[in-house]
């Protein structure tokens, strides 16, 4: 009995709906009303308190100097443990911030995940969205948690900061030997490039057609009319071959998956598979004209 | 055909053709393939310029000519050296190749913009899938044309190549320190990493409003689920206002970060150095 009011208390929506005017005749305007529920407070909640954490770490580093935090924000970083520290706990000031800051973001990331399940299923939906999800979560646990795991150490993983995300990434590509040379990295680049090609196109033709309500995409899934003709001969023409009002979305939600979940298997792949990217790429014959530089 | 084409090629035919961008009389399709003079243009560029490219990586300049997989992998055609500037070299071995296959590939690209945009006017719809490729195309203009022109000279354009113009890409962005640190390339990438996260949301939330298991399922579910889920639900119309702009910004920013590089900026590390010197941290005892 006690459980069932716990749990009501988190199930409810803001009453108050608000409009965003200046959206009129672009989008919809309704904002609202948001829905709590028991996982949207854990992924709040564990968001917030890693966002504190790390708002603690950065204090600290200047000195609770608020116009030093501001000028020195694009660098400031919450930074993993040293090497030394393996897979241990360490102290607060040798990244056992960053190791609790990320402990929680991982939670918000999971619950958010749960949320958008359940929400869906709520409304009478399939869970899509919060499958599609994990395909981003995989990449966020290969980069923070299974590369570190299997290299024996937190301080693989980036830490957190604004350079320092840009800084992991330049790094970890130049460690482990150039990232353009990894086959996986390669089909991600491959996956988000052809993502941003599929979004265009498909936003372009829709919108091409919306004086025949193409738009209503699930009526035209149901029984295709003039807008998702008018589209599928364009493209037809065009170049051989159309998708229907389904099928894109198929492309679309594979496409983007695609991306993480190559990144990811390159990610994990990394250092203990393959510690040099380049030298793979000699051994798989395809570093042009430094082919002789090779080992 | 499909069921329903018929109809709308008569209809198509209907539409009088521009008189100088038309041209009439190749109005007609081969299989499901519409012609019409812009098609053939792409057509005979497109076939001059592979050509080109494969006879020059396949047999003049072949890697290892028992192996045609790896030299389409591996072979590559240079770009000119830099002393001759922006003049055409009339040697293949100077980059005459380079230049006759950018020149084909660049009226390809133009002519199959304009091969979208007769279809859609026979069509009767927007022009948006033109537009939306005109910025992709944009995108090559810049960094084949634009910028070794303001460079001053075609050195600067990257090697036509599958694995080489991987090289160029990573040399390119060490070349002027690190272009982590382009601001315009931060942006490109987010947008880039924008693209993949609308596309995913829009596929799979359509996905999961339809099919058998969906019955009944309407554009409200859809709408409840995101005021649910993340306070605001864009509509059927804002997801593809969204879509595209979110896809042709990651090109036109990424235009930018290109060809500022070496013509303004020389070093993107270098560049972040107004942000100590900003005028207003002295007042605050900071120099």
């Amino acid at each position: 009995m006690t459980t069932e009011v716990y749990r009501e208390s988190f199930e409810r929506r803001t009453k108050t709906v608000r409009y965003l005017r200046f959206l009129e005749g672009l989008a919809d305007t309704q904002v609202g009303p948001i829905f709590l529920g028991m996982w949207g407070t854990v992924a709040l909640f564990s968001y917030l308190l890693s966002a504190f954490i790390t708002a603690i770490g950065f204090g600290e580093q200047v000195g609770w100097n608020p116009i030093r935090l501001v000028r020195e924000l694009p660098v400031l970083t919450l930074y993993p443990p040293p090497p030394s520290y393996g897979l241990q706990l360490a102290p607060l000031q040798e990244g056992g911030y960053w190791q609790i800051a990320t402990f929680f973001l991982t939670v918000s990331l999971i619950a958010w995940t749960f949320r958008a399940w359940t929400r869906a299923v709520a409304n009478g939906l399939r869970p899509t969205v919060a499958i599609a999800f994990t395909a981003a979560l995989f990449l966020y646990a290969a980069i923070y948690i299974i590369h570190p795991i299997s290299m024996n150490s937190w301080n693989e993983a980036p830490g957190h900061g604004l350079a320092a995300i840009l800084l992991w990434t330049n790094h970890f590509s130049v460690k482990y030997g150039n990232f353009y040379y990894n086959p996986f990295h390669m089909v991600s680049i491959f996956g988000l490039l052809g993502s941003a090609v599929i979004l265009a196109m498909h936003g372009a033709t829709i919108l091409a057609t919306l004086a025949y309500n193409a738009h209503k995409e699930i009526d035209e899934i149901e029984k295709s009319d003039e807008g998702t003709h008018r589209a599928q001969l364009f493209w037809r023409w065009v170049m051989g071959f159309n998708a229907t009002a389904h099928s894109i979305h198929v492309w679309a939600l594979g496409f983007a998956s695609l991306t993480a979940v190559a990144g990811a298997i390159g990610v994990i792949a990394t250092g203990w598979l393959e510690p040099n990217w380049y030298l793979w790429g000699c051994r798989a014959g395809i570093a042009p004209g430094i082919q002789a530089a090779c080992p | 055909m499909l069921s329903f084409e018929a109809k709308y090629r008569r209809e198509a035919l209907e539409v009088p053709p521009i008189p100088w961008l038309g041209m009439g009389i190749f109005r007609f399709w081969i299989g499901r393939f519409y012609v019409g003079f812009w098609g053939l243009v792409a057509l005979f560029f497109g076939l001059i310029g592979s050509a080109v490219w494969f006879w020059q990586v396949l047999f003049v300049h072949p890697l290892d000519p028992r192996n045609p997989l790896l030299n389409f992998i591996r072979g590559q055609i240079k770009p000119p050296p830099p002393e001759i500037g922006l003049s055409i070299p009339l040697d293949g071995e100077k980059g005459l190749w380079w230049i006759v296959v950018v020149f084909c590939a660049t009226v390809t690209f133009f002519a199959w913009m304009m091969r979208q945009a007769e279809i859609a006017r026979m069509l009767k719809m927007g022009y948006q899938v033109p537009i939306a490729y005109g910025a992709v195309f944009s995108s090559w203009v810049t960094i084949q044309i634009l910028r070794p022109v303001l460079l001053g000279h075609w050195s600067e354009g990257f090697p036509l190549g599958v694995i080489a113009h991987l090289d160029w890409l990573s040399a390119f962005g060490y070349r002027y320190y690190n272009f982590f640190f382009n601001p315009f390339h931060a942006l490109g990438i987010t947008f880039l990493f924008g693209s993949a996260f609308v596309l995913s949301l829009h596929g799979a939330t359509i996905l999961s409003a339809s099919g058998k298991k969906a019955e009944g399922v309407t554009e409200e579910n859809v709408n409840q689920f995101y005021w649910d889920f993340l306070g605001y639900s864009i509509g059927e119309v804002g997801i593809h206002r969204l879509a595209l702009w979110t896809a042709v910004l990651s090109v036109l920013v990424s235009n930018l970060c290109f060809v500022l590089s070496g013509t303004v900026v020389q070093d993107w590390n270098a560049f972040w150095d107004f942000w100590n010197k900003l005028p207003f941290w002295s007042g605050f005892g900071f120099n």
